[in-house]
């Protein structure tokens, strides 16, 4: 009896891979180029080596990738499609996050999408023959450098708000994913709501049948 | 314990919701006016005992408490447990509610099955019996429960084998947690509400009778 019980304690112990845990969740925002993205269970532990497949809004396959042991994840996206993100973590667990085109990456070669930068642009345009007379030669001569300059400005730009942002979703996600003693009770209410009610009806019944 | 939406094939899912309706309608048929109270009761205490979670190793799990119902409602423990998995669904996006049929049936089938095999223990005039009774029915509840998880696995696509040891061997914890409060708790209605099991047993057995 000892013997199967220690045999039991130490099958427990056997780390069943993330067995379980409890509900799944992922989130998936842009950064630069590619999309990011966490997988993991909502008690906090990520999803290490998950493979996160990658389809389009009719199920089309587009490609995969492998989260990190953080339960992190970077997919670059070629289309400017909805993504639709799928990872299977066993035992029943699936985790699926849609990214809509609109809050997709920008992708390469497809800067003009963005209204911000074309505003920029337009903007440097107007402000380059008005200050030709004073910079002069070398800021027309360097027209070309004014875009790649505006677009590694755009970028920093991008990334610094990006910094900025993605401790606020993650806090977000956290938060979501949170219930709290109110949501516990209203759970129970409603449980003795429905059951009350049914209770009546049966009283009910009961009595006119009486 | 709950599975998630997306994760089984469409015939499983549409299989578990035409079984699982079947078991809620038998179940309300058994569930007169005096079981309502305790219907209600054990709806909630499933409802809170699924917020409650045991870390084991890298993961943790949760109490599902579908023994007690069981023993308790017998066929009624399906409208109970549904109304509990319903309202987790709706508050916490635990599992989802196109595997609701599926879920209902994975936790209220083995709370029906435990009924049947241990209701004449629990009202054995042994209070010894009665306790062991109690437990084993509370931990083989669970180790059902995760039978028809991998079951339901199964039949969508996954290995039975791995999937099955991975949600037992996760669970094995829970069952002799269960076992132990199943087990006080019928040791403490038999000696606190002794007409407990009995009223419920003989009405039950009249119904069949009918």
């Amino acid at each position: 009896m000892k013997k199967l019980c220690a045999a039991l304690v130490f099958l427990a112990l056997l780390p069943a891979p993330q067995a379980l845990a409890h509900k799944v969740i992922a989130s998936v925002y842009a950064s630069g180029d590619v999309v990011e993205g966490e997988v993991g269970f909502s008690n906090g532990d990520m999803a290490s080596d998950a493979t996160v497949e990658v389809f389009d809004d009719n199920g089309n396959k587009l490609g995969e990738t492998v989260t990190d042991e953080t339960g992190a994840f970077t997919y670059k996206p070629e289309k400017a499609v909805p993504l639709v993100f799928k990872a299977n973590l066993g035992a029943g667990h699936v985790a699926q996050v849609r990214m809509s085109a609109e809050e997709l990456p920008e992708i390469g070669g497809a800067e003009a999408s963005s209204p911000a930068l074309v505003a920029a642009e337009a903007a440097a345009g107007a402000a380059e023959p008005a200050s030709s007379g004073t910079v002069g030669a070398t800021a027309q001569s360097s027209g070309v450098d004014l875009a790649a300059l505006l677009e590694a400005q755009h970028k920093m730009i991008t990334e610094a708000v990006q910094k900025q942002v993605i401790p606020l979703r993650r806090d977000i996600d956290a938060y979501k994913e949170k219930h709290d003693m109110q949501s516990i009770l209203g759970g129970i209410g409603y449980i003795f709501g429905i059951f009350g009610v049914a209770f009546y009806i049966a009283a009910r019944r009961k009595m006119t049948a009486a | 314990m709950h599975i998630v939406d997306g994760a089984l094939a469409n015939d499983v899912v549409i299989g578990g919701a035409v079984l699982a309706a079947g078991g809620i309608a038998l179940g309300l048929k058994s569930l007169t006016a005096e079981k309502m109270p305790a219907a209600g009761v054990l709806s909630a205490t499933f409802f809170v005992a699924s917020l409650i979670h045991v870390p084991i190793g890298p993961s943790s799990v949760h109490l599902i408490m579908n023994g007690l119902a069981g023993l308790v409602l017998g066929w009624a423990a399906f409208p109970a447990l549904f109304v509990g998995l319903l309202l987790q669904a709706v508050f916490f996006g635990f599992g989802g509610l196109t595997v609701l049929g599926v879920n209902t049936l994975n936790i209220a089938l083995p709370a029906v099955i435990v009924y049947y095999l241990c209701r004449r223990g629990i009202a054995s005039n042994s209070l010894t019996v009665a306790a062991i009774s109690g437990a084993i029915g509370g931990g083989l509840a669970i180790a059902l429960t995760t039978a028809f998880v991998a079951i339901a696995l199964a039949l969508s696509g996954d290995e039975f084998i791995p999937a099955a040891k991975l949600v037992f061997f996760a669970h094995i914890p829970i069952m002799i947690i269960e076992a132990l409060v199943t087990g006080a708790a019928v040791v403490l209605a038999r000696r606190v509400k002794p007409e407990l099991f009995a009223t419920f047993n003989r009405s039950a057995a009249e119904e069949v009778a009918l």
